[in-house]
């Protein structure tokens, strides 16, 4: 199974700025400290080996979208902004060959996790086939409404791909397309899903975003340990500090990183992708988020190492 | 996880030896519940939690504090953690607790 994750920003998308970018450079520049480079792919190694992530690169800023390759025809959990950059890539592969058939799978219907769709191409394909999961029985009025015309200028009825929405019930297992999904519910305003999803290897892949995990509820985490079960990647929520999850963002619907370690630990999960970036994060922030983050898993671990790998948009994680 | 709740003149102090997890942190919050409720019985208005047994503390029991905190706040008593050793302090700081609680060096606090 490829995870591929399009977007991992929470709330709403951000782009670095001009100032921002030349920073990055001048620190590149800085640190290249008078080497010469033949090309530009000898300069691509050395920012690669030398630089850290957020010097050389960037965690990106599109809110959820991510794929998983796990049968014949596409898995995506939300339609994030992220969702218009994967739908121009799967036309490039439905011209290769690609069955167009796309499942999606609602986490729940906050904007930034729907505000994809308006843009996502293929659903102008007559050919094309569109199915969305959700727990929700409102999805469909959720998605429509975010193209009336006091929001956008398409409507929802110009779209040409045969589109149908299916609501799943939580706890029940489902397979589709050759994949074993199963949901769970989640604490959210107006609630959200998570997604266990496993192909026909047993590879198992935990979609588990916008889900809160607060103080007087800890006895309840026992379900979540259970739904990550021995998985080989989870992607959770961890937008935030526990200190701030527990006062000034509590009951805004987020997790953070340290929860989700615990967790992943006691389900003996074995890669932990740290998701839903705080918008308001620069690169360097969500850097020392991480590294923070794999500090207290080797604190604090009692078993098998979990690997806690931070999203970006492009990573690509095979499991 | 083991503790002890002991009276001082100024403060109730809870000694915590061991770790506070999964398995512990019911336990733990127990203890602190209770150590409230004994300071507040008694009229003292400082509980400090001597961690300098302390091996380490996960979410569980940073959270089961959260709760104690907003217990103790209900009662006008001050929480302080004493004594965190180094991978305490490295998770005070990992989880940003140490914004939310006062850490000193020893047992004895003064406000």
């Amino acid at each position: 199974m490829l995870v591929r994750f399009w977007g991992t920003r929470g709330s709403l998308p951000v782009a670095p700025t001009a100032g921002t970018i030349r920073r990055k450079i001048a620190e590149a520049l800085v640190a290249a400290n008078g080497k010469s480079f033949a090309d530009a792919d000898e300069a691509e190694r050395f920012i690669t080996a030398e630089l850290g992530f957020a010097q050389g690169a960037t965690y990106g800023g599109a809110t959820p979208c991510v794929e998983l390759e796990a049968g014949g025809s596409y898995f995506i959990c939300d339609m994030g902004s992220g969702l218009r950059p994967f739908g121009l890539d799967s036309i490039r592969r439905n011209g290769e060959g690609h069955r167009k058939t796309y499942n999606f799978f609602l986490s729940h219907l906050h904007w930034d996790h729907i505000m994809g769709f308006p843009f996502f191409a293929p659903a102008f394909d007559p050919t094309a086939t569109i199915r969305i999961h959700s727990a929700h029985p409102d999805a469909e009025d959720a998605l429509r409404r975010q193209q009336e015309e006091i929001s956008f200028p398409v409507p929802f009825d110009w779209l040409r791909a045969d589109i149908e929405f299916i609501q799943l019930d939580p706890g029940e297992p489902y397979e589709i397309d050759g994949v074993r999904v199963e949901t769970a519910r989640q604490q959210h305003s107006h609630v959200s899903y998570g997604y266990r999803f496993t192909d026909r290897d047993g590879r198992t892949a935990v979609y588990s975003t916008d889900s809160e995990h607060k103080p007087d509820n800890m006895e309840d985490e026992a379900a979540f340990i259970d739904f990550f079960r021995q998985a080989d990647l989870v992607i959770c929520d961890t937008m935030y500090s526990l200190a701030d999850s527990v006062s000034m963002k509590e009951d805004w619907g987020h997790s953070s990183n340290l929860v989700a370690i615990d967790l992943c630990h006691e389900a003996q999960a074995k890669s932990l992708a740290l998701f839903h970036h705080e918008p308001t994060y620069e690169d360097k922030d969500i850097q020392r988020m991480h590294e923070e983050s794999i500090r207290y898993e080797e604190l604090t671990r009692n078993g098998p190492p979990l690997e806690v790998i931070c999203a970006y948009d492009g990573l690509e994680v095979r499991v | 996880m083991e503790y002890s709740i002991d009276h001082h003149a100024d403060a109730i102090i809870v000694r915590v030896e061991g770790r506070v997890d999964e398995s512990s942190w019911e336990a733990f919050g127990a203890a602190l519940s209770e150590a409230i409720g004994q300071a507040r019985d008694a009229g003292i208005g400082d509980l400090v939690i001597d961690l300098a047994s302390l091996d380490y503390m996960s979410s569980r029991g940073l959270r089961a504090l959260t709760v104690a905190k907003r217990q103790a706040d209900g009662e006008e008593i001050r929480i302080w953690l004493a004594s965190p050793n180094e991978v305490m302090r490295e998770i005070l700081a990992i989880s940003r607790y140490d914004k939310l609680f006062t850490i000193t060096e020893t047992v004895e606090v003064k406000r």
